[in-house]
């Protein structure tokens, strides 16, 4: 049972973001302004401050500086949202 | 409106696999202890095998392989005898570490008179068995974690419920990312929703509004519901504890839903739920028990609703997403530790994933902050 490939990362991948507090890189996509989603590696979890002082019972919710950070990062076209929420995906356009 | 692109117009396949030969790996909850605790043999189908659960004179609950390793008998129909079950064939006696004791009719137990034993788990009144394929016990940080309110004076005892459903359990395990269901299937509105998929377990939180469409509205003195805040995590691959508080007008009520099932072979399995509910002085005595029975109710037709659909459909390895599902693939991955050797456990599928949908940040406001952003780099970008 090998698992596959989400179609909607076949469209628009996730993109790199560093958080503005400890440096932690994650993978991040928005599918929405109101949608996020947040691939963590072991290097991120290892250097996020927030997470390292949460509980490690699947309850740490999320960290707040790096919330911030991929918000910030949305409005700056950093990281992309799809323009029309029924529409297909496009970009914001990239800083010239 | 919903665009289509008609370049990409081929009929979209669905690829069914095959459900898993092997069961996953972790703790599965058999059910009330209570149930089992009666000196009686009980038999359970679980893991693609027939297994004896018995209370050994001792107390203990004892989970083995339900065929006596003599001539097949199944122990399941034996008895109790002191701490050992006795097979009804030939009255094989059989301790709950799976090793034979004695044999009435012989002077010796035979070499390699040992059958299989599941190692159990007693806590918050529930029954546990751990699965592993490979073969190895528990380590010592695969645990569930204690439900307080379940040992508590001030809280209800359980109303549980089992069902047997006809599809391979994976089905059920996908609920945890489907935030459309809630709407459609348990009449709610949900304003939040997080999941978060970490090591071995998989959270999903929820806010949500009473849909005031399929709520009656609050009888006169009566508190009115104002939503629910559902914070639940399946703790390995079966087990899901959910700490659902109700808001209502001047008061919480909090409640703890068991959300669990076994496998009893590939292409079925026993879905529990279980409720317990705090007494409050809103909410004393036997109108707390009440609301417990309620809510059991409540939770078995949503289980009624997943099953007519899960019994018809198909299973699909590549389901066709859109924007607003919730992350499908993802907590496959995560699904999918639980189902192959621990040294072929990759770090894709404990590493940690967060899906939120936040309806209630104000998202006009960022439309706007947005469009000042361009507006402004358009300006700065352009020749002095």
């Amino acid at each position: 049972m090998t698992v596959r490939q989400d179609n909607r990362l076949l469209d628009a991948p996730m993109v790199p973001v560093g958080c503005r507090q400890c440096g932690a890189r994650v993978q991040v996509r928005k599918s929405s302004w109101q949608q996020t989603s947040v691939q963590w590696d072991t290097e991120a979890m290892d250097t996020c401050l927030e997470r390292r002082a949460g509980p490690d019972d699947g309850r740490f919710i999320a960290c707040e500086a790096l919330r911030e950070t991929i918000a910030q990062a949305a409005l700056d076209g950093h990281v992309p949202v799809p323009d029309d929420h029924y529409g297909p995906v496009t970009t914001v356009p990239e800083t010239p | 409106m919903t665009a289509v692109d008609s370049r990409h117009d081929d009929v979209r396949a669905i690829e069914a696999g095959a459900a898993p030969t092997r069961f996953a790996r972790g703790w599965h909850c058999l059910g009330l202890s209570s149930r089992f605790a009666d000196g009686k043999p009980h038999t359970v189908n679980a893991f693609g095998q027939k297994l004896v659960v018995f209370q050994s004179g001792d107390g203990r609950l004892n989970v083995l392989d339900a065929y006596c390793r003599h001539m097949g008998g199944d122990l399941s129909q034996g008895t109790v005898k002191g701490n050992e079950i006795a097979c009804p064939f030939h009255d094989w006696r059989w301790g709950g570490d799976g090793r034979c004791k004695s044999i009435p009719y012989s002077r010796r137990v035979p070499l390699r008179a040992r059958t299989a034993a599941w190692v159990t788990m007693q806590q918050d009144g529930l029954l546990f068995v751990w699965n592993d394929p490979e073969g190895n016990p528990p380590p010592a940080d695969v645990t569930i974690p204690l439900i307080e309110g379940a040992t508590r004076d001030d809280w209800t005892d359980w109303v549980w419920s089992e069902t047997i459903v006809n599809t391979n359990c994976r089905e059920v395990v996908d609920n945890v990312v489907d935030m459309a269901h809630f709407f459609y299937v348990h009449y709610s509105f949900p304003t939040y929703f997080k999941n978060i998929f970490e090591g071995q377990t998989a959270t999903q939180i929820m806010k949500g509004m009473g849909r005031p469409d399929a709520r009656p509205p609050a009888k006169s003195g009566e508190p009115q519901l104002l939503g629910n805040t559902s914070v639940a995590s399946y703790h390995g691959p079966s087990f899901m504890i959910d700490d659902l508080t109700y808001h209502y007008e001047g008061m919480d009520i909090k409640s703890v839903l068991i959300n669990a099932h076994y496998p009893i072979d590939a292409n079925s399995f026993v879905l529990h739920s279980g409720i317990i509910v705090q007494r409050t002085d809103a909410l004393p005595g036997e109108a707390a028990d009440a609301m417990a029975r309620k809510m059991g109710d409540f939770i078995l037709r949503g289980f009624d609703q997943d099953i007519q659909i899960w019994k018809n459909k198909t299973r699909i390895d590549n389901p066709l997403l859109c924007e607003e599902d919730g992350p499908v693939y993802q907590l496959r991955r995560w699904y999918e530790q639980f189902y192959v050797d621990v040294a072929d456990v990759t770090p894709e599928m404990v590493e940690r994933f967060e899906y939120e949908l936040d309806t209630t940040r104000p998202v006009e406001a960022w439309r706007k902050e947005v469009e000042e952003n361009l507006a402004r780099r358009a300006a700065e970008s352009r020749p002095a």
